[in-house]
């Protein structure tokens, strides 16, 4: 499908998932044209490129300008994942080369007496140690030789490493030696990246920080060919806009900056759905959201409060499936990098729905993943899943989604349901399927839960914004268990994330650990580490051709009780601080834990702050054009039959398009998307607001 | 009848509300034990006590619930109302030993009894003769520490202040523990917060329905596959190399009978109760060999009273694995840590392609406390942990936590900033892991230099003359080592000791590593050659241990001199190799 552009400018917006990669193309005046094509590894550029070359084929190169080039990529992830990553070293402090090795000593699973650890990312025989060692209190005991370091880049040579990690104890207070080593290498291994701790994180732990320098020198290679390709690609078809990469805060960075530390763009994909949402709840007057972002394999939440989200410090590449608890980690590559806080359960489309011995019911975490896929792809899948069960019970079409890359077969969704699930349960097909349907939902609520009422925020105040393949097909369901008021589905749902990347602007962060506590909590010390946090991202932002004024500065500090091992994060002004505003985040740190936990500490106990971070976005002068009211809806007509409960038994449902619905209507209705189907339950009032959302409103009947 | 739709969602929310009340304690905690071991347990149980869901936490407070709940409604079953909160540390009144304290909720609905969340968790210290409240040559149980039998903490939502001044009295670091305490208690309201949900959208008499089916549940799911066991006896015996106060091995036995769906582990003819702080409490046991069978299943099951029902636990009172009054049990988690090994070893012979190999047999305790010069008091804590045995099909992991419990390591970084303590090195060992066709874990060392001042110095270690044992031919791994270099010289410490460390003296630890499972010799020498690369077996041990033979200094298999040298090899091991374990 190719849409012919207006001469002018235009933005796109690409997002590389593992599956599939979305592409997005808009003009100044909002008009805008999509493309879902199946992802292309290991060459995943080969699909970004075929993408935009399919929407822009249809309008005349020299009618339009591509202004910017925002980008959103999994490549990161799955050279991580599959451990594909460059053949990397690492160099340590003497006596602690096996602390990468070693992490937290942690499992992931209680029980599991056949739980494999994962490979360490470099190898034990390409750790190596260099005599050296800096005390906590920043004493310099042992420096490094220089004889030493020859020896290292002889070995590193021979070994012909691509990549190099260095992290020594204490550096992220006292980096000298670790610059010292970091210096060398770089002048005698000109060709080969080196990433040292302190330029990649600079907070206290070394497991965390070691792991994270890691991931960055693993996958920096592969990012820097993957990001090479694509521009060279990108060229050959005429574009010569800044290539932006988003990072797992949110935000774009430039593609060098990328380069240079990709681990912070490696959750890119589903920090672009969540900026997406920011932006729709803005324009359309929202200030609390509950994201929920419904995939192939998992499902995803996340808390937007007065137009921000949370951060989460640090999180696990490739652990989600197992992370149905967030305090057991281990199971995958640790990363300390500021990132959305999203929780992550196994529940998708692809979720393979089973019995157990005892004739329990159970949904995922266990995917069918792309390949084989559910019963109804008909791609060799062979065990039920929650796709399958959503067919059979009408709310996802028969026939071709998203132009034909997908092709349902009904008839082996209902065979396989049957057979698997309802036979042996002695339940009616419908109502195996239903089962299924709700026990996904029950999984998922755990996700919405965990930013929501575990966080003590009551999801009555919160209106649920559903998106991904599977989001709108749940959402209302699960929108009924938390007690949200309202759902709100926008227009592309199965392409959000795409289009949350035309909606970002540049965004850097910083943080430096800190530890002031008691009496050294001052105004002055906290300003010191202000002044020097501000002074380092202006200019990076200047090198990026931003000045100071088009700069935003947010300053955050993560605080604590003194003796207690967790912190909570709060925001402040980036201003200078003075005793006042001091107060109030002491105030404020206390209202939250309050919140949080149900309880202040001891009157006299003082507040400890661990980390003060800084946040700059730059102010995005051009105006993006509003979301007009596109309708994504694929217009399907007449009526499908869907099964809504025993109650409501199977009912004829109107089909119908989002432009159908400008007044507001009832429930039960189905709406047809590119790729997914909105499901509006009976009894639920749903219209299509001025932006192209669908809004369902549920409770009281006025 | 409960549909299992509808079950399954209710079990979800209470797993989810238990796994909650773990968060709520893992975040505002103060002390680095419930941190970095997350050595606290969160359960619900119904309104008899009998539990329904346990957060994702400790496996060795599995079974501590009912014994607990039982000690507590013999109390005060019928004096119990809403706002009241309940405390518990006393091993001999249902707890399990003097540092873990439990914190119960009755939670009411319209004035009756629904439920009861439950917090246990190990304080860093609750008073004694030791800092820590934990030293394995104490005696009796008032070394130990402070001891609260079930009490009212708040009675009708007013705080009894009498407990809390007397806690604060008796204990060396009253901020923490009463931080500690206030954040269990939080973790309790959270757990009440989710009960009223789900009798809100339930309703309390189906809730209780409900949660009854989720236990009978429970029990046809582990009776399910109990019963595909193949029926059987076996009997293992492992040991102790230290009674807590000198080397004096301390036999433990478990004889494991599998008789159609039900299991029953019988402990007779262990050791009696020991002078030092290893007795078990009954509870600790059962615990033991409920973690074992659940790891030995395939089968995944809700954390609920009915996974104990198929089972049968037997220990004689006044025997190490149920002290009688007045034992002390302060260190008793390495007992726990040797009967995991015990039960394992006989399960194996049942079921041996589910059961692994010795790991480094539990985690090492070193307690360095003293005074800072401004005189205030600081508890080093710090836990060494751990390795795993081969598997059937598989290497052990090379460092990972025993699965046992869910310990994490102390970050050196975080350590040296916060006690006068600099940590020399923290690594694997090589040789370490027991030989096998699938390699036991390598061992763990650390070694631990204090900086200023005197201060007293607890290690619990063991395994340095019983080594975690192979499996079908695997061998034994390497034993653990204690030194202290003192200005004088090196000095080697017993396995378990209290004692005294000064400036500038450094302790040095090794812990034992994993068994190996099956022979040496059919060991596929690529795997020989990665573990030679890496450093973790060297060329010696590759010729003598697995037989396996390189061209040259490389990494080349030379497939033709191993071939030959395995054949002989093979020959030499043959009269007295293949030793099953018992």
């Amino acid at each position: 499908m190719s849409i012919r552009f207006n001469p002018g400018t235009l933005r796109i917006g690409a997002d590389v998932g593992g599956t599939f990669t979305d592409v997005v193309v808009i003009d100044e005046h909002g008009k805008l044209a999509r493309r879902k094509i199946p992802s292309t590894p290991p060459d995943f550029e080969t699909a970004v490129l075929d993408a935009i070359e399919n929407l822009l084929s249809a309008t005349n190169q020299d009618d339009y300008l591509v202004t910017a080039v925002a980008h959103g990529t999994t490549v990161g992830t799955n050279a991580v994942l599959e451990h594909r990553g460059a053949r990397t070293a690492l160099i340590t402090t003497a006596g602690f080369r096996d602390v990468l090795e070693l992490r937290r000593i942690r499992a992931p699973q209680l029980y599991d007496l056949f739980f494999n650890k994962p490979d360490p990312l470099v190898p034990r025989y390409l750790r190596l140690e260099i005599e050296e060692r800096v005390s906590a209190a920043g004493d310099r005991i042992t420096t490094p030789k220089q004889a030493e370091l020859a020896a290292i880049v002889e070995r590193l040579r021979s070994e012909h490493v691509e990549s190099v990690a260095v992290c020594l104890l204490h550096s992220y207070a006292y980096p000298e030696h670790e610059q010292t080593v970091g210096r060398f290498l770089r002048e005698q291994l000109p060709n080969v990246p080196v990433s040292i701790s302190c330029e990649v994180l600079r907070e206290r732990r070394e497991y965390e920080r070691t792991a994270t320098t890691v991931v960055n020198a693993y996958v920096r290679p592969v990012m820097e060919g993957y990001l090479a390709n694509l521009r060279h690609g990108m060229r050959k078809q005429g574009i010569s806009a800044p290539l932006l990469i988003m990072q797992s805060a949110g935000g774009l960075t430039p593609e060098e900056d990328a380069r240079l530390r990709p681990v912070y763009v490696l959750e890119s994909g589903p920090a672009a759905g969540v900026l997406a949402a920011s932006c729709l709840a803005k324009q359309s007057g929202i200030d609390n959201v509950i994201t929920f972002d419904m995939g192939g394999t998992t499902a995803k939440a996340s808390l937007i409060e007065n137009g921000k989200w949370n951060y989460s410090p640090e999180y696990e590449v490739g652990a989600s499936l197992s992370a149905g608890n967030r305090l057991v980690g281990g199971g995958g590559e640790l990363i300390r990098a500021p990132t959305i806080d999203i929780a992550e359960v196994g529940a998708g489309g692809g979720s393979l729905a089973f019995l157990d011995p005892a004739g329990g019911l159970h949904v995922g975490p266990q995917s069918a993943g792309a390949v084989p896929g559910p019963v109804c792809y008909g791609c060799g899948g062979t065990q039920a899943t929650l796709t399958d069960a959503n067919v059979v019970l009408g709310f996802i079409r028969s026939g071709k989604l998203a132009d034909g890359q997908v092709v349902i077969d009904e008839g082996a969704a209902h065979k396989v349901i049957h057979d698997q699930i309802a036979a042996p349960l002695g339940l009616r097909v419908e109502e195996a399927a239903e089962g299924i349907h709700r026990i996904a939902n029950a999984r998922t609520m755990r996700a919405l839960r965990a930013v929501s009422t575990e966080r003590g925020r009551d999801p009555r105040e919160f209106v649920l914004l559903a998106f991904g393949g599977s989001g709108p097909v749940h959402a209302a369901g699960l929108a009924g268990e938390l007690q949200s008021p309202t759902v709100l589905v926008p227009p592309l749902p199965g392409l959000f994330s795409a289009l949350g990347l035309l909606y970002s602007g540049i965004e850097h962060h910083a943080a430096r650990s800190c530890r002031l506590v008691g009496k050294n909590v001052t105004v002055a010390a906290v300003n010191t580490v202000l002044h020097e946090l501000r002074l380092e991202m202006l200019q990076q932002f200047s090198e990026e051709g931003l000045g100071a004024e088009a700069v935003n500065l947010h300053a955050a500090a993560d605080l604590r009780f003194r003796g207690q091992t967790s912190e909570i994060r709060i925001d402040f002004s980036a201003d200078e601080i003075n005793p006042q505003t001091m107060g109030q985040l002491k105030t404020d740190f206390e209202n939250e834990h309050e919140r949080l936990y149900g309880h202040r500490s001891d009157p006299d106990n003082p507040m400890e702050i661990v980390t003060i971070r800084l946040i700059g976005r730059a102010s995005d002068s051009k105006n993006r054009p509003a979301l007009s009211s596109v309708d994504s809806s694929v217009g399907s007509v007449g009526d499908r039959d869907a099964w809504f409960g025993e109650q409501q038994g199977r009912l004829h449902t109107p089909l119908v398009c989002r432009r159908d619905l400008l007044q507001q209507t009832e429930g039960p209705l189905l709406i047809d998307e590119y790729d997914t189907t909105i499901v509006v339950p009976p009894n639920v009032r749903v219209h299509c607001d001025e932006h192209g959302s669908i809004v369902m409103n549920f409770g009281g009947t006025t | 009848m409960i549909d299992p739709i509808t079950r399954e969602i209710v079990q979800s929310g209470l797993s989810a509300a238990a796994d909650e009340m773990a968060n709520t304690v893992y975040r505002t905690a103060y002390s680095t034990i419930v941190r970095d071991c997350l050595d606290y347990s969160t359960s619900l149980c119904d309104a008899r006590g009998e539990m329904i869901a346990q957060g994702v936490t400790i496996p060795f407070h599995l079974g501590s619930v009912p014994f607990a709940m039982e000690a507590l409604l013999a109390k005060f079953d019928e004096d119990m109302y809403p706002g009241d909160l309940f405390i518990l540390n006393d091993p001999f009144d249902g707890g399990m030993h003097i540092p873990d304290i439990f914190i119960v909720k009755p939670i009411f609905w319209e004035g009756t009894r629904m439920a009861f969340a439950v917090c246990t968790a190990h304080h860093l210290d609750l008073g004694g003769r030791l800092p820590g409240s934990s030293a394995c040559d104490n005696v009796e149980i008032f070394q130990d520490g402070f001891r609260i039998p079930w009490l009212k903490l708040y009675e009708r939502g007013q705080p009894n202040e009498a407990i809390f001044t007397l806690l604060r009295a008796n204990v060396r670091v009253p901020e923490m523990t009463m931080g500690d305490l206030r954040s269990q208690i939080s973790a309790c309201h959270i757990g009440e917060r989710a009960i009223f949900n789900l009798i809100r959208r339930y309703g309390a008499d189906s809730l209780k329905a409900l949660t009854t089916d989720l236990i009978d549940y429970t029990e046809r799911l582990v009776r399910a596959e109990i019963g595909e066991w193949p029926d059987g006896t076996a009997t293992f015996v492992d040991y102790m190399d230290s009674d807590g106060v000198d080397v004096n091995p301390v036999k433990l036995q478990a004889t494991i009978t599998i008789e159609g769906d039900s299991l029953t582990a019988d402990f007779t003819g262990s050791a009696p109760q020991v002078r030092g702080a290893l007795n078990n409490t009954l509870s600790f046991t059962a615990s033991v060999v409920y973690l074992c069978v659940r790891a030995a299943m395939k089968t995944e099951v809700p954390n609920t009273a009915g996974m104990f029902k198929p089972i049968t636990v037997i220990a004689p009172e006044g025997t190490v694995v149920n002290g009688a009054m007045p034992a002390a049990s302060s260190m008793r988690g390495v007992t726990g840590f040797r009967l995991t090994d015990t039960v394992f070893g006989a399960l194996a012979q049942l079921l041996p392609d589910r059961i692994l190999a010795a790991g480094e047999g539990g985690n090492t305790l070193v307690i360095i406390g003293g005074e800072r010069p401004d005189r205030s008091h600081y508890v080093f804590y710090e836990l060494l942990s751990g390795t795993w045995g081969a598997r059937p099909d598989r290497d052990g992991n090379d460092g990972l936590c025993n699965p046992a419990n869910v310990a994490s390591n102390i970050p050196i970084e975080e350590a040296e900033s916060n006690y006068p303590i600099r940590i020399e090195r923290y690594g694997l060992l090589q040789d370490s892991g027991g030989p096998g066709k699938f390699r036991g874990g390598l061992a763990i060392h650390r070694e631990w230099t204090l900086l200023e001042g005197d201060a007293h110095l607890a290690i619990r270690s063991d395994r340095r003359d019983h080594l975690p044992y192979g499996l079908f031919g695997g061998k034994p791994a390497t034993g653990s080592l204690n030194r202290l270099k003192r200005p004088e010289g090196i000095e080697t410490l017993p396995v378990m000791i209290s004692s005294t460390i000064h400036a500038n003296e450094t302790l040095y630890h090794r812990q034992p590593g994993g068994g190996g499972f099956g022979d040496p010799l059919e060991r596929v020498p690529q795997r020989v050659a990665i573990d030679v690369r890496n450093e973790k077996v060297s060329r010696t041990a590759a010729r003598e241990e697995y037989g396996v033979v390189f061209q040259g200094d490389s990494f080349e298999v030379d497939v033709a001199t191993t071939e030959e040298l395995r054949q002989n090899l093979a020959l030499q091991r043959s009269p007295t190799g293949r030793k099953r374990p018992g």
